[in-house]
Protein backbone atom coordinates (compact mmCIF):
# COMPACT_ATOMS: atom_id res chain seq x y z
CA UNK A 1 0.00 0.00 0.00
CA UNK A 2 1.48 3.41 -0.78
CA UNK A 3 2.19 5.68 2.00
CA UNK A 4 1.74 9.64 1.98
CA UNK A 5 4.46 11.60 3.02
CA UNK A 6 4.19 14.98 5.62
CA UNK A 7 4.07 18.34 2.94
CA UNK A 8 7.06 19.96 4.11
CA UNK A 9 7.98 23.15 1.68
CA UNK A 10 10.18 21.69 -1.07
CA UNK A 11 13.25 23.70 -2.58
CA UNK A 12 11.40 25.30 -5.56
CA UNK A 13 9.16 26.76 -3.13
CA UNK A 14 11.53 28.32 -1.04
CA UNK A 15 13.26 29.65 -3.76
CA UNK A 16 10.12 31.08 -5.00
CA UNK A 17 9.22 33.16 -1.85
CA UNK A 18 12.45 34.00 -1.29
CA UNK A 19 12.55 36.05 -5.16
CA UNK A 20 9.64 36.91 -4.49
CA UNK A 21 10.57 38.58 -1.38
CA UNK A 22 13.84 40.30 -2.65
CA UNK A 23 11.99 41.11 -5.85
CA UNK A 24 9.49 43.10 -3.76
CA UNK A 25 12.43 44.75 -1.83
CA UNK A 26 14.06 45.56 -5.22
CA UNK A 27 10.39 47.33 -6.56
CA UNK A 28 9.94 49.36 -3.21
CA UNK A 29 13.74 50.57 -3.33
CA UNK A 30 13.31 51.68 -6.64
CA UNK A 31 9.94 53.35 -6.17
CA UNK A 32 11.58 55.16 -3.24
CA UNK A 33 14.58 56.58 -5.43
CA UNK A 34 12.21 57.39 -7.79
CA UNK A 35 10.24 59.61 -5.60
CA UNK A 36 13.67 61.24 -4.81
CA UNK A 37 14.49 64.57 -5.83
CA UNK A 38 17.92 65.38 -7.54
CA UNK A 39 18.76 61.82 -9.37
CA UNK A 40 19.79 62.67 -13.26
CA UNK A 41 17.48 61.34 -15.72
CA UNK A 42 19.66 58.73 -17.26
CA UNK A 43 19.74 57.24 -12.87
CA UNK A 44 16.11 57.43 -13.14
CA UNK A 45 16.17 55.36 -16.12
CA UNK A 46 18.37 52.97 -14.35
CA UNK A 47 16.06 52.87 -10.99
CA UNK A 48 12.88 52.33 -13.49
CA UNK A 49 14.40 49.24 -14.85
CA UNK A 50 15.89 48.03 -11.34
CA UNK A 51 12.70 45.56 -10.58
CA UNK A 52 13.34 43.73 -14.44
CA UNK A 53 16.03 41.05 -13.62
CA UNK A 54 14.00 39.67 -10.15
CA UNK A 55 11.02 40.15 -11.93
CA UNK A 56 12.09 37.57 -14.86
CA UNK A 57 13.50 34.95 -12.94
CA UNK A 58 9.99 35.13 -10.83
CA UNK A 59 8.15 34.59 -14.31
CA UNK A 60 10.59 32.15 -15.34
CA UNK A 61 10.13 30.17 -11.28
CA UNK A 62 6.02 30.09 -11.98
CA UNK A 63 6.47 28.90 -15.69
CA UNK A 64 8.92 26.22 -14.31
CA UNK A 65 5.61 25.55 -11.31
CA UNK A 66 3.16 25.06 -13.88
CA UNK A 67 5.07 22.75 -16.06
CA UNK A 68 5.49 20.68 -12.86
CA UNK A 69 1.70 20.60 -12.46
CA UNK A 70 -0.49 17.82 -12.83
CA UNK A 71 -2.93 17.78 -15.91
CA UNK A 72 -5.78 18.43 -13.51
CA UNK A 73 -4.24 21.67 -11.77
CA UNK A 74 -3.40 23.26 -15.04
CA UNK A 75 -6.57 22.50 -16.27
CA UNK A 76 -7.55 24.62 -12.84
CA UNK A 77 -4.88 27.51 -13.25
CA UNK A 78 -5.70 27.69 -16.66
CA UNK A 79 -9.31 28.83 -16.18
CA UNK A 80 -8.32 30.65 -13.65
CA UNK A 81 -5.93 33.16 -15.95
CA UNK A 82 -8.71 32.67 -18.46
CA UNK A 83 -11.70 34.54 -15.94
CA UNK A 84 -8.70 36.89 -14.44
CA UNK A 85 -7.81 38.20 -18.01
CA UNK A 86 -11.51 38.76 -18.69
CA UNK A 87 -12.47 40.41 -16.01
CA UNK A 88 -9.44 42.45 -15.92
CA UNK A 89 -10.32 43.36 -19.32
CA UNK A 90 -13.64 44.33 -18.17
CA UNK A 91 -12.80 46.51 -15.22
CA UNK A 92 -9.86 48.43 -16.70
CA UNK A 93 -12.79 49.22 -19.42
CA UNK A 94 -15.06 50.60 -16.91
CA UNK A 95 -12.35 52.21 -15.20
CA UNK A 96 -11.51 53.99 -18.15
CA UNK A 97 -15.12 55.22 -18.84
CA UNK A 98 -15.46 56.16 -15.14
CA UNK A 99 -12.18 58.37 -15.66
CA UNK A 100 -14.02 60.08 -18.74
CA UNK A 101 -16.90 60.86 -16.19
CA UNK A 102 -14.28 62.28 -14.11
CA UNK A 103 -15.32 59.94 -10.94
CA UNK A 104 -11.93 58.94 -10.62
CA UNK A 105 -8.20 59.66 -10.84
CA UNK A 106 -6.08 59.02 -14.51
CA UNK A 107 -5.32 55.00 -14.17
CA UNK A 108 -2.17 54.06 -12.46
CA UNK A 109 -1.02 50.87 -14.47
CA UNK A 110 -0.34 49.67 -11.01
CA UNK A 111 -3.68 49.04 -10.76
CA UNK A 112 -3.87 46.93 -13.50
CA UNK A 113 -1.50 44.32 -11.65
CA UNK A 114 -3.47 44.33 -8.51
CA UNK A 115 -7.32 43.49 -10.93
CA UNK A 116 -5.31 40.71 -12.25
CA UNK A 117 -3.81 39.48 -8.80
CA UNK A 118 -7.52 39.93 -6.99
CA UNK A 119 -9.17 38.27 -10.61
CA UNK A 120 -7.00 35.71 -10.69
CA UNK A 121 -7.67 34.43 -6.80
CA UNK A 122 -11.34 34.66 -7.49
CA UNK A 123 -10.78 32.39 -11.27
CA UNK A 124 -9.30 30.21 -9.30
CA UNK A 125 -12.07 29.66 -6.24
CA UNK A 126 -14.73 29.70 -9.31
CA UNK A 127 -12.59 26.92 -11.57
CA UNK A 128 -11.22 24.91 -8.14
CA UNK A 129 -15.12 24.85 -6.51
CA UNK A 130 -16.46 24.56 -10.67
CA UNK A 131 -14.35 20.92 -10.30
CA UNK A 132 -15.03 19.91 -7.02
CA UNK B 1 -17.78 9.05 -18.94
CA UNK B 2 -18.15 6.96 -16.25
CA UNK B 3 -15.60 5.86 -13.64
CA UNK B 4 -15.01 3.02 -11.92
CA UNK B 5 -12.52 4.39 -9.43
CA UNK B 6 -14.08 5.24 -6.49
CA UNK B 7 -15.36 1.25 -6.32
CA UNK B 8 -11.91 -0.08 -7.19
CA UNK B 9 -10.22 2.40 -5.03
CA UNK B 10 -11.73 1.04 -2.21
CA UNK B 11 -11.30 -2.67 -2.94
CA UNK B 12 -7.63 -1.83 -2.72
CA UNK B 13 -8.55 0.18 0.60
CA UNK B 14 -6.11 3.48 -0.89
CA UNK B 15 -7.56 6.43 0.19
CA UNK B 16 -7.22 9.29 -2.52
CA UNK B 17 -4.12 10.52 -0.99
CA UNK B 18 -2.48 7.39 -1.43
CA UNK B 19 -4.10 6.47 -5.31
CA UNK B 20 -2.59 10.20 -6.16
CA UNK B 21 0.75 9.28 -5.27
CA UNK B 22 0.93 6.22 -6.88
CA UNK B 23 0.12 7.68 -9.93
CA UNK B 24 1.92 11.19 -9.76
CA UNK B 25 -1.05 13.61 -9.18
CA UNK B 26 -2.56 15.67 -6.79
CA UNK B 27 -5.73 14.57 -4.56
CA UNK B 28 -7.71 16.91 -6.61
CA UNK B 29 -7.72 15.61 -9.29
CA UNK B 30 -8.64 12.43 -7.81
CA UNK B 31 -11.62 13.52 -6.29
CA UNK B 32 -12.59 15.56 -9.70
CA UNK B 33 -12.25 12.21 -11.11
CA UNK B 34 -14.30 10.39 -9.01
CA UNK B 35 -16.76 12.59 -8.78
CA UNK B 36 -17.18 12.93 -12.83
CA UNK B 37 -16.17 16.45 -13.18
CA UNK B 38 -13.02 16.05 -14.77
CA UNK B 39 -12.09 13.31 -17.94
CA UNK B 40 -8.47 12.73 -17.69
CA UNK B 41 -6.45 13.00 -20.78
CA UNK B 42 -4.95 9.40 -21.90
CA UNK B 43 -1.92 9.08 -20.17
CA UNK B 44 -3.28 9.69 -17.02
CA UNK B 45 -6.06 6.98 -17.48
CA UNK B 46 -4.00 4.21 -18.38
CA UNK B 47 -1.66 4.99 -15.29
CA UNK B 48 -5.09 5.18 -13.46
CA UNK B 49 -6.31 1.41 -14.89
CA UNK B 50 -3.06 0.11 -14.47
CA UNK B 51 -2.66 1.23 -10.61
CA UNK B 52 -5.26 -1.52 -10.28
CA UNK B 53 -4.16 -3.56 -12.73
CA UNK B 54 -6.86 -3.06 -14.99
CA UNK B 55 -7.67 -2.31 -18.68
CA UNK B 56 -8.59 1.77 -19.40
CA UNK B 57 -12.59 0.60 -20.43
CA UNK B 58 -12.42 -1.54 -16.96
CA UNK B 59 -12.35 1.79 -15.05
CA UNK B 60 -13.35 4.11 -17.45
CA UNK B 61 -17.12 3.85 -19.10
CA UNK B 62 -17.73 6.01 -22.44
CA UNK B 63 -21.19 6.76 -22.32
CA UNK B 64 -22.04 9.02 -24.94
CA UNK B 65 -23.23 6.67 -27.80
CA UNK B 66 -23.67 9.51 -30.66
CA UNK B 67 -20.67 8.13 -32.43
CA UNK B 68 -21.93 4.10 -32.34
CA UNK B 69 -23.68 3.02 -35.49
CA UNK B 70 -27.24 2.31 -35.41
Amino acid sequence: MPTTTERIPSRPVRTFWAVLGVGTAIDITAGWLLAQPGYSPHARIIFALLPIPMNLVLVALIVRRIRQLDEFLRHVHLEAVAIAFLLTGVAVFIYGYLQQAHVVHPLNFGIVWIFMVVFYGIGYLIAARHYR
Amino acid sequence: MKTRLRVLRAEKDWTQAQLAEVVGVSRQAIIAIENGKYDPALPLAFKLARAFGKNVEEVFVWEDDSLEEK
